[in-house]
């Protein structure tokens, strides 16, 4: 049987369950949206039900819930700031900008469009160039994955760039936040304080949502409602313009949706790699060649398309290490390899000859999923836009509960709680003084993965610090790091020489 | 028609005695009895969708039957395990329905290494389910493709090894490897199986060792080519030879070795409910489901390995000797 053939035979079967898929992708939202819950724990609570059906409705349920979780985390950080996942932790930078001018519904139209476009392209691609895909791990070491990472971090200069020294300053924060722990070589405790729930690091969740959700229903309390009022004092309304406006503003950028799910594809494939790497990359990468920087953190459409296509390409990218190497790309794809190794299968470069239907199927749920996901949830997007009008004497209450709960879940620890209520009283802090809380956030998320990546290759040279330009392609990615920083600064002298306006 | 019973001082006196023993004896009877009421929380100090995740699922699966309540999972990673006993030693009651499900291996290793703020006697392993031994493999595209291969190029210059952690049994099957061959090693930490699966796997480092039972389940991707200990599965670790027929040594078997256990305190305090799980541990063992159980997980039956509290104590004194005497390599001092 071609491929052809079994890929028709494969998208009939999965579209046959569709009274499994729009359920789950309902489910998946409410997961991903809520802090602290997340596919990958979903799974582990449902998988008595996921064993419990046959190997292909699981499939089908997994997947789903995947990829609607993903979608799901960018609503409340584009609506309340709050992102659900560290996946998401770009996304309020733009979107909730965005919310706080009226657009809360254009933006929410708009991270549809570029989650569903994203997620279906680099599905297709991923499923199209699988083999050569497989191979980026193989390439991608310690040394190359440092110079990936710099281009996250270097985000906090560009934050910076407003006020150098407070830029800089909030993001060395967050690098000495992201330092706590256990070092990654011989488990020695650092900066836990004495706090055993610190051994692992500071738990990415509480940090999130202290620092941005917290300190944010703090300052919102001191207004009416989160949206600003227009010029003639009325609050904008939701209507169907500004949802229709969401998707020709995404599909006019289509271009910007491919390339930056792309980059969430690459850094998806590489094992251990993540959605928060990918969306602060992408971010990163979106502002250095963009012709209007200066507009990012404003409530930029591009500012929030990249993230959102970025962190949707990671779900397809994590898929295919599992598939042909069978080595899981993050957390929710090693749930699904212990719930397919209860059905028997095994993953490897043998898979698509023994199983095809099960290594294609995958894929296809997830294309399936991304279509029915975009044409079920686009027109929820003015009803969840109304959040935002919700007046703060409730709502600012309800997002703490709801981010202090979100904060307890992962680990079921109290102390997480307390750690989320002190990231918001430094979020808060560092807002009312003028330092950005995503330069300390960017540290704290990127800042232990870099150090990961950096001890692991000096332990690996014996402590030669040479070893970082040690290989063709990380010395190729330091010269694209260099230029990336570089030239938007050129470019901007060069205009400014020519006379031109920014835009 | 009524019966006078005469009550005389001794009929009295045993009668007494007799209730009296009764009396202390039916909460105790009853609450054995009850017990377990609700579920057994089980503390894994590794992450979920690991072996150990894998491991519990596949055993917890027939213990439930016999116990008659089931088991909840609860995933406390960090610090090569640590944190996992450090909240299970410090925040779970002693009441044997708070139980962990450790490797003795890796982890005991770890307390030698490292000591923890709890003292290792405070609490005790009591059901060993698996016996796996660490192995050294390689990636299925790696240059290295020999145990000749690795130990001539590693005289030749010093070859970066993953392991999961530091402190790993295979670790030090390594260490022994490289002080019987004078091949030079450099262990790098690679966080966890699958990481360091993925290193060999993708050229990270050169070659990796890691629980024997983690190589198998990952397939045609690895290789393996020396096992530190028995090779019980024969063409599922590419029939690799032990470390000793291939170097004519005797080392012990670095095995590491998945247990349930639980607080001494527990142990004191509630005879009767730590005699329950012991017994029901034994019975879901010879459950002939066990090893269906097993297979389909992807486990591997053949290291299913029944131990109650000797054999585990016996164990777990080894590691700790073990990590004493390796304690300048594994730590860097």
């Amino acid at each position: 049987m071609d491929a052809s053939t079994i890929l028709l035979e494969v998208f009939l079967s999965t579209i046959s369950y569709w009274y499994v898929i729009i359920p789950t992708i309902f489910l998946g939202l409410i997961v991903g949206g809520v802090p602290g819950f997340s596919a990958a724990n979903t799974i582990i609570i449902l998988m008595p039900l996921t064993l419990a059906m046959d190997l292909e409705m699981g499939l089908v349920f997994m997947v789903t819930l995947y990829c609607a979780a993903r979608m799901g985390a960018g609503i409340p950080a584009i609506l309340v700031n709050i992102p659900g996942t560290a996946g998401a932790a770009a996304t309020p930078l733009d979107g909730y900008p965005m919310s706080k001018q009226g657009k809360g519904q254009q933006a929410l139209a708009i991270s549809f469009v570029s989650s569903s476009l994203g997620g279906l392209l680099t599905t297709i691609v991923a499923l199209l160039t699988m083999p050569i895909l497989a191979r980026v791990g193989f390439y991608m070491h310690s040394v190359e994955m440092i110079v990936v990472m710099l281009f996250g971090i270097s985000l906090i200069a560009s934050i910076a760039a407003q006020d150098m020294l407070k830029g800089l300053i909030a993001g060395f924060l967050g690098l000495m936040i992201g330092s706590i722990g256990t070092d990654v070589v011989y488990a020695t405790p650092r900066g836990t304080f004495g706090f055993l729930e610190l051994y692992d690091g500071v738990p990415l969740i509480p940090a999130l949502v202290g620092l941005f959700a917290v300190s944010e229903a703090f300052i919102i309390i001191e207004k009416k409602v989160i949206v600003n009022k227009s010029e003639d004092g009325t609050t904008p309304t939701a209507n169907w313009h500004d949802t229709f406006e969401g998707v020709r503003i995404s599909l006019k950028r289509w271009w910007h949706i491919m390339w930056t799910s792309l980059i969430g594809l690459v850094i998806g494939v590489i094992p251990g790699a993540g959605a928060s790497i990918a969306s602060f990359v992408a971010y990163q990468q979106s502002r250095s060649f963009s012709k209007t920087p200066e507009k990012y953190g404003t409530g930029h459409p591009e500012g929030l398309i990249a993230p959102e296509a970025a962190n949707n390409g990671v779900t397809s990218g994590t898929l295919v290490p599992l598939l042909v190497l069978g080595i899981p790309g993050g957390a929710t794809a090693a749930i699904m390899l212990v719930v397919m190794q209860f059905h028997g299968v095994s993953f490897g470069p043998s898979l698509f000859e023994s199983q095809p239907e099960i290594g294609y199927g995958m894929f296809m749920a997830m294309a399936v999923a991304y279509l029915l996901m975009v044409l079920t949830i686009l027109p929820l997007s003015r009803y969840m836009s109304h959040v935002t009008t919700i007046p703060t004497i409730y709502l600012a209450p309800m997002i703490i509960s709801f981010t202090l709960v979100g904060g307890f879940v992962p680990r079921e620890y109290m102390f997480d709680m307390y750690l989320a209520l002190g990231f918001g009283v430094l979020g808060y802090i560092a807002r009312r003084t003028g330092y950005h809380v995503a330069a300390i956030l960017i540290g704290v998320i990127l800042g232990p993965l870099l150090e990961t990546y950096f001890l692991r290759a000096l332990k690996k040279s014996d402590g030669d610090i040479t070893v970082l330009f040690s290989s063709t392609l990380g010395n190729i990615l330091w010269v694209a790091l260099a230029a990336s920083l570089i030239l938007p600064i050129v470019m901007d002298m060069r205009r400014k020489k020519q006379g031109v306006p920014a835009e | 028609m009524t019966r006078n019973i005469k009550l005389n001082r001794r009929t009295f006196l045993s009668t007494s005695v007799a209730a009296t023993g009764m009396a202390l004896a039916a909460p105790h009877v009853a609450r054995a009895a009850g017990y377990p009421e609700g579920n057994i929380n089980v503390f894994i100090p590794t992450r979920e969708g690991g072996g150990a995740d894998r491991n519990f699922r596949a055993f917890s699966s027939i213990w439930k039957t016999k116990l008659g309540t089931d088991f909840e999972p609860g995933f406390y990673p960090g610090a090569s395990g640590r944190v996992g006993y450090e909240i299970y030693m410090g925040k779970a009651e002693p009441d044997a329905y708070n139980l962990i499900f450790g490797n003795m291996g890796p982890e005991v290793l770890n307390w030698a290494v490292q000591a923890p703020s709890f003292d290792v006697n405070d609490y005790l392993y009591f059901g060993r389910v698996d016996t796996d031994p660490g192995a050294l493999f390689v990636g299925a595209e790696s240059k290295l493709q020999t145990l000749d291969d690795i130990i001539s190029e590693g005289k030749k210059r010093k070859l970066n090894v993953g392991t999961s952690r530091m402190a790993h049994p295979a670790s030090i099957g390594l260490l022994a490897l490289g002080e019987v061959t004078g091949a030079q090693f450099n262990l790098i930490p690679l966080s966890g199986g699958k990481n360091t699966v993925a290193g060999a796997v993708t050229g990270e480092v050169d070659f990796s060792v890691l629980t024997s039972g983690s190589l198998i389940a990952a397939g045609d991707s690895v290789k393996t080519l020396l096992v530190f200990g028995e090779n019980r599965v024969g063409e599922r670790l590419d029939n690799a030879p032990s470390m000793n027929d291939a170097f004519g040594t005797d080392l012990p078997e670095m095995l590491s070795s998945r247990a349930f256990g639980i607080h001494k305190k527990a142990v004191d305090d509630h005879p009767d409910r730590f005699e329950i799980l012991q017994r029901t541990f034994k019975e879901a063992f010879e459950d002939p489901g066990l090893l269906d159980a097993y297979v389909a997980s992807k486990g591997t039956p053949e290291y299913l390995n029944y131990g109650g509290i000797e054999e585990c104590a016996a164990f777990k004194e080894a590691m700790l000797e073990l990590g004493a005497k390796y304690k300048p390599l594994l730590t860097g001092a």
